[in-house]
Parts: C-alpha cells; sequence; structure tokens
C-alpha cells in the first residue's frame, strides 16, 4: 500500500463534505495494509497481503443518524455515501442524545509511525520466521506469526476537523512444542517497529519454556500465590476494559465503577490509566469522531476515578468525550479504553518467583470471558507454560489450569509488581479485540484455580 | 463476460502460465444493512458495503495470497507479482508442501431461496416493527432495551486454473434482542440473543415473532433478578436447541476443524483432542450423541452452493452414536491428511482473506422423543435456556459455560428460576452424560465464528433439539 499522506488522505474528504445535505456530517477513513505470514511445524503454510479502505460516514439531519460505510475514497463514492446516509438519516427518527460532530481541538502529532517498518517485504518476513526455527533446538518445533500492519486514519467533519496518521504495527510470535513429550512454550514481540522484533530471543524464550513444560502434573482447586506474567495480567486488564471503563457500562449499571466512582475498588498497589499518547505503544493521537485521545486516570491506587468517554456517553453522563470512540461495527458505544498503561515496579523475574512459597505461574491464557461483568470476573484456561511454584523455585510443570476470579479481587492482592511491557491480550492479538496495554507482570497473595485440564 | 468475469480468467491463466501449479482468483461483494432501536428510540441505521478481489497461488509447493479493493487493472495485475512474491518467500522456510485433493472443476450458480427480499423493507416498516418490539420489552426493572435487525447480501465469483468457475448469492436475515434487568439490591439479570439469524429473507424475521419474543425475554429477565440461588450440586441439566447451539459449535465444530490437527492454528486458536488414530475409537459421547456437518440445510448460515476452494456443498458425519469418525476439511488439510474430501469447509470471511477450514452447518442430530416427555422423565432439574459467558481450552477440552436464564423443573413441569448457574466440564465427559435427544429440532445461526490470522468472522450454522444430560456438576456464585 502505498501511503497517501494528510493532503491527499483528507482532500477528498474535505471535498465530499462540501453542500452536505444533511445538517452536520463526518467521515472517518482507515487505510490498511495487512501482511501476516503464518507457520507451523517450523514451515511457512499462509502467507498473505491485503489492501484494505474503510470509509465510515455519518449524516445527520434533524438530530437522526444515517451511516454508510464502503472501501472507496473517490469523492462521487464518498459524496454517493453521504447521500445515502442522509437518505438513512431522514428515514430514519430523531435521537435526543446526539451530541453533534466534534469541533476542532489540537491534536498531537502522530508518534507511531515508522518508515523502514511499513517498507518490510515478504522475504524479511519469512527469514524472521526462518530465524525462529532456526533458534529451536532440534527435538522442538514451532509455529506462529509474523506480521506486519501499516495504517493511515484520517477525519474530517463539517465542523472543520481535520486530523489524519499513520502508523505501523509489527509483531512476532512463536508457539514452541517438544516432539518427544506433551510440552508448550510460548513468547512474543510487539512493537510499532520492526526492528524491535527479536526472532532468536523469541525462539530462546519459548523453548525454555518448552523445556520445562515436562512431566506435568495437575493441580487441585484452590487459592494459590501466583505469578502473573505481561500476557496473563493484559488478559485480566482486557475484561476490566470490556466490562467497566467504558462510560456507557457505567451509565447503565454494568461496570464495577457504577455508583463507585471515588471510592476504593481494589488494592493500593493497582493504578491503571487509559494513555494512547505513551510513547511506548501504538496509536492514533484520535478517535473515530475527530477528538483527540486524552489521558485518563481510570483506577488511582486503588481508588475507582471513572471511565473513558465517546461524544455521546460522555454527553449523557455530563462530561466531555476523552477520545475513545470506536469503531461502531466492532465496539459497543460509549467509550473504549484501547491503550491501557498499568503501573509497574521494579521486581525481577526473579523476585516475582522467589517471593512464592506456594503457587502458580502463568505465561499467558486462552479464550477467556466474563461470567460475572459486573464484577469484571474473568474464567479462562491457562496455555504455553504453566508451572508449579514451591519454596521460591520453579518445581513442576502443570497440566492447564483453569481460572475464575474478579480482576478487582486478583489487584487487591498484588505483593510485587515488575517492569511495564507492550503487550496484548489473546484476543486482541489476531484483531479481535483492540487493547494495547502496558503491562507488568505481577505476583498476587491469591490467585482462584477452578479446575485442571487433562494431562 | 462482465469485464471481472474475464479479469478473474485472465489472473488465473497468467498464473499458469508464470508455473503456478494452482491459483484461484475470488471477487467478494458484500451489502450489510442494520437498524437498531434503544429504549424507544432509533440507536443507529447503518448500510455497509465492500467488494475487493484475493488471488491465491501454489508455486514451489507455498501458498501465497494477495488481495486488493482497488479496480484498476495495475493493481489488479499487481496482484500476481505479489502473490508470487508471497509463494517465493513461504518456499524458503518450508518442511511441508502443500498438496491440494482432487476435486472435479465445478460450473455453476447458487442463490439463496427466498421469499422477501429484506434490503426491499422500507426503513420505516423495520423501525415500527423494532419499536413494537421495544415496547413489549417494557418491564418494571428493565433498565436498558436494545433490539435490532439486519439484512445481508454477498456475491461471490470464484475461478480456478482447474476449470472451476462458479457464482453465489447467498441472503441472510435476522434479528438481535436485549433486554438488562436492574434493581436495587439484586444482582442485574441480562437475556439476550444474537443468533436470531437464517440464510432467507424477511420472512424469517416476521416468523421469529420477536413481540412473543421479547416479553419472554423480559419476563425471564425479571424473573432471575428475583430468583433465588440455585443449590451447588451435581443435577440433571435440559439445555435448550439455543444453548446447545453453541455447546456443539465450541465442543465439537471446533475440534474437527482438520487445520488444527495440523497444527496451522495451534498459536492462537488452539488444536484439537480428536487425532487422526483416534478416528472410530473415540467415545466422545453417549450412544444418543450424533454429529452431522451438512453444507446443504436450508437456511442454514453455513449453506453454500460451493466453498471457496470450489468444493461442492456436502453432508458428513462427524460424531455417530457417540464415536468420533469425521473432521472438517479443506482441499489443502485433506490432501495433507492424504484423504478424499468429504465435505468442502474452505472459507473466507471476506475478498482480502485467505480461505481456512471452516464450520458449515455442524448440527446435533434430533431424537424421536416430544420435548415433554423429555421433561417427564425428571423430577428435579434445571432447564438451561441460553448461554451467557463461555469459555474453553485451547484443546476444546475443558469448558465452562454460564447461563442468562435457568428454569427450575420439578416432576417433570417447568416451576420457578433460579440464578447464578455455571458449570465446567470435559467435552466427551459432557456429552457422555447425555441421555435423550429430543425430537424438536431447530435451526440457529452464527454471524461471527472467529478464527484465522487476521481475524476472519465466519458465518456458520447449528442445528439442535433439547437434550438431556445427568448428573452434571454445577456451580453456583452470587
Amino acid at each position: 500500500m502505498t501511503l497517501l499522506g494528510a493532503d491527499r488522505l483528507l482532500a477528498p474528504l474535505r471535498q465530499a463534505l462540501r453542500d452536505v445535505p444533511a445538517d452536520e456530517a463526518d467521515i472517518h477513513v482507515h487505510r490498511r495494509r495487512a501482511a501476516i505470514t503464518r507457520y507451523s511445524h517450523s514451515s511457512i503454510h499462509q502467507n498473505a497481503v491485503s489492501d484494505e479502505t474503510h470509509a465510515t460516514v455519518r449524516a445527520i439531519v434533524a438530530k437522526a443518524v444515517g451511516i454508510v460505510t464502503m472501501n472507496s475514497l473517490e469523492p462521487s463514492d464518498l459524496r454517493r455515501a453521504l447521500t445515502e446516509a442522509a437518505s438513512l438519516a431522514r428515514a430514519s427518527r430523531p435521537d435526543d442524545e446526539w451530541p453533534g460532530v466534534a469541533d476542532p481541538e489540537p491534536i498531537a502529532a502522530p508518534s507511531s509511525f515508522h518508515e523502514e517498518t511499513a517498507a518490510t517485504t515478504p522475504e524479511a518476513q519469512a527469514n524472521s520466521i526462518g530465524a525462529v526455527c532456526a533458534a529451536v533446538p532440534k527435538s522442538m518445533r514451532a509455529a506462529g506469526t509474523a506480521q506486519i500492519e501499516v495504517t493511515e486514519d484520517a477525519v474530517a467533519n463539517t465542523r472543520g476537523v481535520a486530523a489524519y496518521a499513520p502508523a505501523t504495527m509489527a509483531y512476532l510470535r512463536a508457539l514452541v512444542q517438544s516432539d518427544t513429550y506433551v510440552g508448550s512454550g510460548y513468547a512474543e514481540d510487539l512493537s510499532m517497529r520492526v526492528d524491535g522484533l527479536h526472532p532468536e530471543t523469541i525462539a530462546a524464550r519459548a523453548a525454555e519454556k518448552c523445556a520445562l513444560d515436562r512431566d506435568r502434573i495437575q493441580l487441585a482447586p484452590g487459592d494459590y500465590e501466583a505469578v502473573f506474567e505481561e500476557l496473563a495480567v493484559a488478559e485480566v486488564l482486557r475484561v476490566m476494559s470490556l466490562t467497566g471503563l467504558g462510560g456507557q457500562s457505567v451509565r447503565e449499571g454494568r461496570s464495577f465503577m457504577t455508583g463507585r466512582i471515588g471510592e476504593r475498588v481494589t488494592g493500593e498497589s493497582f493504578t491503571l490509566v487509559d494513555h494512547a499518547m505513551d510513547a511506548r505503544t501504538i496509536a492514533v493521537p484520535f478517535d473515530v469522531e475527530g477528538t483527540p485521545r486524552q489521558k485518563v486516570m481510570l483506577v488511582e491506587r486503588g481508588l475507582a476515578r471513572g471511565p473513558v468517554y465517546d461524544r455521546t456517553s460522555a454527553k449523557a453522563m455530563g462530561a466531555r468525550s476523552t477520545g475513545h470512540a470506536a469503531d461502531p461495527s466492532r465496539y459497543a458505544a460509549g467509550g473504549h479504553a484501547g491503550h491501557l498503561a498499568m503501573a509497574g515496579g521494579p521486581a525481577t523475574r526473579e523476585q516475582l518467583i522467589g517471593s512464592v512459597r506456594r503457587g502458580v505461574l502463568i505465561t499467558r491464557f486462552h479464550y477467556t470471558n466474563t461470567p460475572d461483568p459486573r464484577a469484571a470476573t474473568m474464567t479462562g484456561t491457562t496455555r504455553d507454560g504453566t508451572f508449579l511454584i514451591v519454596d521460591g523455585k520453579i518445581t513442576r510443570a502443570l497440566a492447564n489450569v483453569r481460572y475464575t476470579m474478579s480482576a478487582l479481587d486478583l489487584f487487591a492482592g498484588i505483593d510485587l509488581l515488575g517492569p511495564q511491557r507492550l503487550a496484548r491480550d489473546w484476543w486482541s492479538s489476531n484483531g479481535m479485540g483492540s487493547i494495547l496495554c502496558l503491562v507488568p507482570p505481577i505476583k498476587v497473595r491469591r490467585a482462584t484455580i477452578t479446575g485442571s485440564s487433562p494431562l | 463476460m462482465p469485464a471481472t468475469d474475464r479479469r478473474l480468467t485472465d489472473l488465473v491463466h497468467t498464473a499458469a502460465s508464470r508455473g503456478a501449479t494452482y491459483a484461484d482468483a475470488r471477487t467478494v461483494e458484500r451489502e450489510h444493512e442494520a437498524v437498531s432501536v434503544k429504549d424507544g428510540a432509533v440507536e443507529s441505521v447503518t448500510r455497509t458495503s465492500d467488494r475487493g478481489l484475493g488471488f491465491r497461488v501454489v508455486h514451489k509447493g507455498a501458498w501465497g495470497f494477495a488481495a486488493t479493493d482497488r479496480t484498476d487493472e495495475a493493481a489488479i495485475r499487481g496482484l500476481v507479482d505479489e502473490a508470487f512474491r508471497r509463494a517465493e518467500a513461504s518456499a524458503s522456510v518450508q518442511r511441508r508442501t502443500v498438496t491440494l485433493a482432487p476435486v472435479a472443476s465445478q460450473r455453476g450458480e447458487y442463490r439463496t431461496k427466498l421469499a422477501r427480499d429484506p434490503f426491499a423493507v422500507p426503513l420505516a416498516e423495520r423501525i415500527d416493527h423494532l419499536r413494537a418490539v421495544d415496547a413489549a420489552s417494557v418491564g418494571p426493572n428493565i433498565k436498558t432495551r436494545r433490539s435490532s435487525m439486519a439484512a445481508y447480501r454477498t456475491r461471490k465469483h470464484l475461478v480456478t486454473s482447474e476449470g472451476t468457475d462458479v457464482s453465489q448469492e447467498i441472503v441472510e436475515a435476522g434479528a438481535g434482542l436485549s433486554v438488562l434487568a436492574v434493581k436495587a439490591g439484586r444482582k442485574p439479570a441480562s437475556r439476550y440473543d444474537s443468533r436470531l439469524v437464517r440464510q432467507a429473507g424477511w420472512e424469517y424475521v416476521e416468523h421469529l415473532d420477536l413481540v412473543a419474543r421479547a416479553k419472554r425475554y423480559r419476563d425471564d429477565a425479571e424473573a432471575t433478578l428475583d430468583a433465588p440461588l440455585a443449590d451447588e450440586r451435581p443435577t440433571t441439566l435440559v439445555f435448550a436447541p439455543e444453548f446447545l447451539a453453541l455447546l456443539v459449535h465450541e465442543s465439537c465444530g471446533h475440534p474437527t476443524e482438520a487445520d488444527r490437527l495440523l497444527e496451522h492454528e495451534v498459536a492462537f486458536a488452539g488444536t484439537t483432542f480428536m487425532w487422526p488414530e483416534d478416528r472410530g475409537k473415540l467415545r466422545y459421547g453417549s450412544p444418543h450423541v450424533s454429529m452431522t456437518a451438512d453444507a446443504t440445510v436450508p437456511g442454514g448460515m453455513g449453506t453454500f452452493g460451493w466453498d471457496d476452494d470450489g468444493v461442492p456443498a456436502m453432508k458428513t458425519k462427524l460424531v455417530d452414536k457417540g464415536i468420533f469418525v469425521g473432521y472438517l476439511t479443506s482441499r489443502e488439510t485433506a490432501g495433507a491428511l492424504g484423504v478424499p474430501v468429504t465435505i468442502g469447509s474452505a472459507r473466507a470471511e471476506g475478498w482480502q482473506h485467505f480461505p481456512i477450514v471452516r464450520m458449515v452447518n455442524v448440527s446435533l442430530d434430533p431424537g424421536t422423543t416430544p420435548y415433554a416427555d423429555l421433561l417427564r422423565g425428571i423430577d428435579s432439574g434445571l432447564l438451561m435456556d441460553a448461554p451467557a459467558s463461555y469459555s474453553l481450552d485451547d484443546k476444546r477440552q475443558n469448558f465452562h459455560f454460564s447461563t442468562q436464564s435457568a428454569r427450575v423443573i420439578r416432576d417433570g413441569q417447568l416451576d420457578g428460576y433460579v440464578r447464578g448457574v455455571s458449570f465446567q466440564s470435559l467435552t466427551p465427559d459432557f456429552w457422555g452424560r447425555c441421555d435423550l435427544v429430543a425430537d424438536d429440532w431447530e435451526l440457529h445461526g452464527f454471524l461471527s465464528c472467529a478464527k484465522g490470522e487476521p481475524l476472519q468472522l465466519m458465518r456458520v450454522g447449528h442445528g439442535a433439539a433439547h437434550a438431556r444430560f445427568r448428573d452434571v456438576p454445577i456451580e453456583v456464585r452470587e
């Protein structure tokens, strides 16, 4: 995909918005080149690239909203979409809660684009996979994904908003399995820059875990001390985000924050912000409504501080949009906290494990869900590295366990925090969600294990 | 021949002339219209469309795929270079070459049979219908009400280097309902369904009788709000077809996807516990449990003329009287396993996606007992209406489900509600407890089965009847 840049991408939007047949209108465009190479048994089995354009047009007539989405940037197509959206709005009914399209505000310069990453070749992607496979011991096999994504986002509206940002994302993951016993290990790198991926290191980390993951035993259900690695913590944060950090969920009584803003909801060691403009994450500096993304304190030392908002939920709650409107085809309206940063600490991996008298180390989770959204309860099974820790040392590999617990209860028991790193939960790792986390590993006093998978 | 059709033929010919051992070109155009009403007001009215072209080659024994939504000649010609370059890169890290199981070339057209095109229903009629549904959802403790209707149309054209040339037009219609009941001092209760969708026209939406359904959901949520906690002990569970549709999907459909056993999905979606050496031997469930994959079911969301490998719609058994017997396959996975294609399951969400193994319509076969007779055999148990939260491990063996609504069965009759019910189990253990399947089989549709990288959301269908499971340990949480 050739980058269009701000002027060439915004020009057809501005042109289409002239003399729009509606009271007001906005257009969000997302262009994407997704290059994904997948491998298993140390062999590439899928190698795909797609160039896509998504244009979402909203037209508002007498507070009624019509939305049309299509994949063309031709001014004539955009104008047709605006006319169609206006026609849908006229056939619709007024929305008394409609907040109006966004007013122009200063927006930070984009900081998540890396030119060399955008130019990554298929050969380079294959080479990174080849490097992982070559670094894995002969008695093991590797599987995973190498992904390069290049995007351009733009928003323009009839009040003069004109925002543009390119971004890049590089991702490499490796799941290593033994050819001789049941066992697996996992590692990944996620970065704005392709030179932030380290195939040999990923292979070594995953292979080391796989080597430890043999002769598994089953763990009895119960409460255990635990070390959650970064990916495992990201999974818990995802549950908090989807169930409780959006303005609409607070308003509707579905959030753990409902009626509790300003109150203690978890332990003092837990602080969580949404901060898209943190230089270590990957983000566009505005949301799909064209509002600049704000840094939002969500939970401060265990006290609920408030959710994120889009324009509609902000109006309903008497607040200002925090710049957290999300693609309505993928997320519920009301604000999406997608760039989380959980406060970390100085603890090393050795200190985290060393502080456990008898407990569990969890590498990551698979297919989690939330049986009690109001309590931010998560259930899910572990995978690719679950270990028993006794007297500060990993002593045995464990069959995958089912964990079920409220995020608030889990974080109430934080004893130690390690340094943050950029990670995504399992769901977000294939694009099913879009939550990036700067997240630390943690040691907690209590994690509830409710079952075990077979050996 | 339309210009695009000629382009597809040109593309596969070009690929063949450059040495590809296989090539296919596929155009997809998708349209979607949706209307939703929240608390009596129109929440959104949307119309979505996209179209593009995906091009696949096998070159040097490896896949390369490229896709674009640009329509100019240069972009489309560029797909050939992109796909070959990707295949060459794949071949540089390859221990297993791609072998496609043979399938006769296909020609023809497939169209959904429908009585009334859902796109032709005036928006005002749809909004009025939803407002009536919304009004029926109003209850003393119902805080949030949502209802929606949607129509989908997909036009696909596939041309392969082996002579296949097939066109399809698939139309789907559906609705969604949800209510949230909130009361001081009680845990909120929600009741919803997002699986009321069918390959059909507007007649399916009318058949749903959404007003009556909305009243039932309201009553379920209100009653659950005030219901006592269930007793935590093993009990007889009866699952409604809607609930079983998801259980079949998660615990039989996914683990029988053949790409999982080739470990194509191991890093994300996972693998399986149903391996080739288990076929014909592994006891998956009780003798009452048979499951069938069938891409020919009328109205099914997994029904088509041909899959995206160009394999015609077929039907095959996955579980026969409790024994695991079959897989869902693509030409590639059947080729890798050295078996003939018994069901074509290669599908891509859109033009921009590489086809992978997906469920078609995977269903629990019906029994012969009327539902009322099934209930009569229960002194004490619970009817699980619809799933709420669900979570599964990477082999689809260890799962946890909770329910939106649990009704008490006492002496063969439904008698009030309880709340807080969930259960976790291992797949063969769970299906092994099934002692009866009723004859009231019905079809459900899923719009968004998630799999693959990049994410692909796929339509699939699942049929089931009420079924009874004995001595299931349940968990009860406030």
